[in-house]
């Protein structure tokens, strides 16, 4: 796996000190270690682990169905598509969700009724980090002998299911006050960063535009998102809570994804394409212990630069973007915190860069959360998909010409008068 | 929005979480009581079991001063549910003198007169025969 690994960065001039390193650590590391050591640097230019096929249900509003049934049809497109056989798959990642995490068996269920006997399952509760973190863990439980071949699964029928009570502070401490939720907490959040930065809807407005550019060229999006819209659509659209607008959101639907995952040998060994993700960097409640920190900052300052530094790459190598958008405001901020820009120069940046699929940076090239739909906390799920599906030159009319690497981010939960929980970041290499 | 307070929001569920007994029988006497570390004399909100800042319980109750500015606000014009009535209303997070943010609804005062950095005193609303809760206000000195 080692000689591979660097035969793939041959040439990459930003990653050659990485590799230099890495070697040397690597060789000075007794066998027995390093399967630890590889752990402590997860990712870390390693290509030992491998994404080896996806699958994705049509996203929809109130389809009627419910999460097993929609976990069934991405369990069966893995299958159907991917040379691997059910009695093969002895990891499981399944992600909790809005309409059946009432059950607090809800991953062993799942494995259950999918007729699946792990000897590694796991329950993510980190809303929408839970697939990319999924994918981290199943790469380290992978490499410590745990299982070999994993899917990393989520499925919510949020919009036909009941919306479970996450309870703690909030019913003493929110409700009472009737923050609209995430819609209010980010309209706290543009509200603020307009006060220091200035807000220029237009770059907002730019941002829904594209998205809803690359729905409309995805089969998989919610029907009802998959109509043109203008950039006057979106700044004429709803204040929902100011400066926050109907066009601003995801709207919650149903649906499901799973990638699967096994060691690069196995895939060499079955014919499969494999996408490396050598990088990941997660982090919860960002500046927890000082309570007057700006929202207008968060977790993806740290989160960032350290999975960039992992991959020996740096912004302007990064070939396609798919952060987390439950809101527009989260894209333009994950731009700054990351680094593609300086904080609070997020509008120029989407204003100078064509971020279309055929452009320098292309975005969420599914239509995103915001115009593919979001299904339920498998959202987390939706924009690792598509950066897949493009590595895997499988993006049909929308698919993007060069693309080595993706960024994939997640954010997950949101806590009381911060931003959001968990913010993460993933790197995905050919 | 309307001046004044409005009863027509569900009832906080009192101690679902901690024991928040100290924080509710103080808004009854009109005073905000909040958790304060003893060992590095720093205030927090929303009350826990531990100390935010040393994971000790070396946690006491203060009462604070009531005063604060606006960080940010949001007007909401979508109820959450059981808020329909009171459409549309100030959300915001206002920044305690004690130096933590609370999260509050802003009440006598109209969408233009918020600022962020406007000098807020709390209100406090009796929203049944045991329970009052607190809301903030531009302070009246500033106003």
């Amino acid at each position: 796996m080692y000689p591979d690994f660097k035969l793939k960065l041959h040439g990459w001039t930003k990653s050659t000190e990485i590799v230099h390193l890495y070697e040397y650590a690597y060789n000075r590391t007794k066998n027995s270690e390093r399967h630890e050591w590889s752990g402590r640097f997860l990712g870390g230019c390693m290509r030992d682990v491998a994404i080896t096929g996806y699958a994705e249900t049509k996203i929809d509003v109130r389809s009627g169905r419910l999460s097993y049934e929609l976990a069934g049809d991405v369990l069966d497109e893995l299958l159907r598509r991917f040379n691997v056989d059910k009695s093969e798959i002895d990891g499981l990642s399944v992600s909790e969700t809005m309409s059946e995490s009432a059950n607090p068996f809800w991953a062993q269920y799942m494995a259950d009724v999918l007729g699946i006997t792990p000897s590694w399952l796991e329950l993510m509760g980190l809303g929408g980090v839970s697939s990319i973190g999924g994918v981290a863990r199943a790469a380290l439980a992978i490499r410590a002998g745990m299982c070999s071949i994993a899917v990393v699964l989520a499925s919510d029928a949020q919009s036909s299911g009941l919306t479970p009570e996450q309870g703690a502070q909030r019913h003493e401490f929110q409700y009472p006050t009737g923050l609209r939720g995430p819609v209010g907490a980010f309209g706290m959040i543009m509200r603020r960063y307009d006060h220091l930065y200035g807000l220029n809807p237009r770059a907002l407005a730019r941002l829904a535009v594209t998205q809803r550019g690359h729905a409309l060229l995805n089969d998989n999006a919610c029907p009802r998102l998959r109509k043109p819209i203008s950039e006057e659509d979106y700044l004429s659209s709803k204040l929902v809570s100011d400066p926050l607008r109907v066009l601003d959101s995801v709207m919650v639907c149903d649906g499901a994804n799973a990638v699967l995952m096994m060691s690069a040998k196995q895939a060499a060994k079955r014919g499969l394409k494999a996408i490396y993700p050598t990088a990941y960097a997660e982090l919860s409640h960002y500046k927890l212990t000082e309570p007057m920190t700006e929202i207008t900052e968060s977790g993806f300052k740290v989160v960032g630069p350290k999975a960039l530094r992992q991959a020996g790459l740096s912004v302007s190598d990064i070939q396609s973007f798919h952060p987390y958008d439950d809101f527009l405001i989260a894209i333009m901020l994950q731009l700054e915190h990351i680094g593609f820009c300086e904080q609070g120069k997020g509008a120029d940046f989407v204003l100078d860069t064509d971020m279309t699929f055929k452009g320098r940076l292309p975005l969420n090239t599914g239509g995103g959360q915001i115009s593919a739909g979001q299904p339920g906390l498998a959202g987390g799920g939706l924009n690792l998909i598509e950066a897949v599906r493009q590595m895997f030159g499988e993006g049909g009319p929308r698919q993007i010409q060069n693309i080595r690497n993706s960024m994939v981010t997640g954010i997950g939960g949101i806590p009381y008068a911060r931003n959001w929980g968990t913010s993460a970041v993933m790197i995905l290499e050919q | 929005m309307a001046d004044g307070v409005s009863a027509q929001r569900p009832l906080p569920k009192l101690g679902s979480y901690i024991d928040t007994k100290e924080f509710w029988e103080g808004a009854r006497r009109g005073k905000l009581m909040l958790q304060y570390c003893t060992e590095t004399q720093r205030f927090q909100h929303y009350p826990r079991p531990n100390s935010l800042y040393t994971g000790r319980r070396t946690i006491e109750w203060r009462e604070a001063s009531g005063f604060g500015t606006v960080y940010s606000w949001t007007m909401t014009r979508s109820a959450w549910p059981g808020h329909e009535a009171r459409l549309p209303y100030i959300c915001a997070y206002v920044d305690l003198d004690e130096k933590i943010r609370f999260l509050c609804n802003l009440v006598d005062c109209s969408e233009t007169d918020v600022t962020i950095g406007m000098p807020v005193e709390v209100r406090w609303d009796r929203l049944s025969d045991d329970i009052v809760f607190p809301d903030f206000a531009p302070r009246r000195s500033w106003k």
